[in-house]
């Protein structure tokens, strides 16, 4: 189809959509001095990066990252939020060079990565036409997981069943007479 | 424009990538909540997994590792929020406030 002149694919006005949804929904998670508004601002950037990873050909990845990100961690901090609700008072730092300073490392770092980016021998070696077509289901994913990583996979669920207890000892409610 | 069924060059993600970090640096250095800081943490942490899907799938020889190594940076960004955040309602219960600029106690 052509639109101005340039000749545009769908995936192109998705990507385009998806990623003007996550830039917009990032931009509000840092701006917006609400704290609750700013975290279900962050479930709907974690949308948006679903849908990325979908035009980047990893549907399980999505399928992922909306049920860990958007359905555990969001909601996780969304309860935080009410159970201390307090931290709705707490906006921004009082002094305008926090803005100042973070605005300039932000913008210094963008450029650097932006040259990176356009200038980069990764880039250039890439596909250029977009992901290459390859056996992307659960299956091989199960079998990337389960044959060279499944070292750092039961690791991982070490990991998680400490933070588990660790969370629960950190935040339990400490009562005289108890240990 | 290349004439492919996607069109989309890897230089798009990786850009949208840049923008979520920054976002997220611009965040973590302007919030002055530790929970406000928690959701820059999310950004960044979510803008390095746009950045190693991409080069997973736009290689010459595509692999899956890309996927696997996001899965496992999901994994530990679950901990870093349940660990972070019993911190917060830790502090809070004692304190009664979440502003990292007051938490003092263990300073010299």
């Amino acid at each position: 189809m052509t639109l101005f002149g340039f000749e545009i694919t769908g995936y192109q006005i998705s990507f385009l959509a998806l990623a003007g949804i996550t830039v917009l929904a990032a931009l509000g998670v840092v701006l917006i001095p609400n704290i609750l508004r700013a975290a279900l601002l962050l479930g709907l950037t974690l949308f948006g990066t679903a849908g990325l990873y979908v035009l980047m050909n990893a549907p399980f990845l999505a399928a992922v990252q909306v049920m860990v990100y958007v359905g555990a961690i969001v909601t996780m901090i969304v309860l935080a939020i009410f159970l201390s609700h307090e931290v709705m008072k707490t906006g921004f730092g009082k002094s305008t060079y926090n803005f100042l300073l973070g605005g300039a490392a932000a913008a210094v770092l963008f450029l650097f990565l932006f040259i990176s980016i356009a200038n980069s021998v990764w880039v250039r070696n890439a596909v250029a036409q977009g992901p290459a077509a390859e056996d992307v289901g659960v299956q091989s994913v199960a079998r990337m997981l389960l044959q060279p990583y499944v070292f750092p996979f039961e690791l991982a669920s070490l990991v998680l069943l400490t933070v588990l207890i660790g969370a629960i000892v950190i935040a339990k409610e400490d009562k005289p007479g108890e240990p | 424009m290349s004439h492919s069924a996607y069109g989309i060059p890897i230089s798009w993600f990786l850009t949208v990538a840049a923008i979520l970090f920054c976002a997220g640096l611009f965040g973590l250095m302007t919030r002055r909540s530790a929970i406000g800081m928690l959701l820059s943490i999310e950004l960044m942490l979510n803008a390095a997994n746009i950045n190693l899907v991409a080069f997973g799938s736009y290689l010459k020889m595509p692999t899956l590792a890309g996927q696997v190594f996001a899965v496992f940076v999901i994994t530990l960004a679950a901990a870093e929020a349940a660990v972070g955040l019993a911190i917060v309602i830790n502090v809070y219960r004692h304190e009664k406030h979440v502003d990292v600029d007051k938490m003092t106690t263990m300073k010299l």
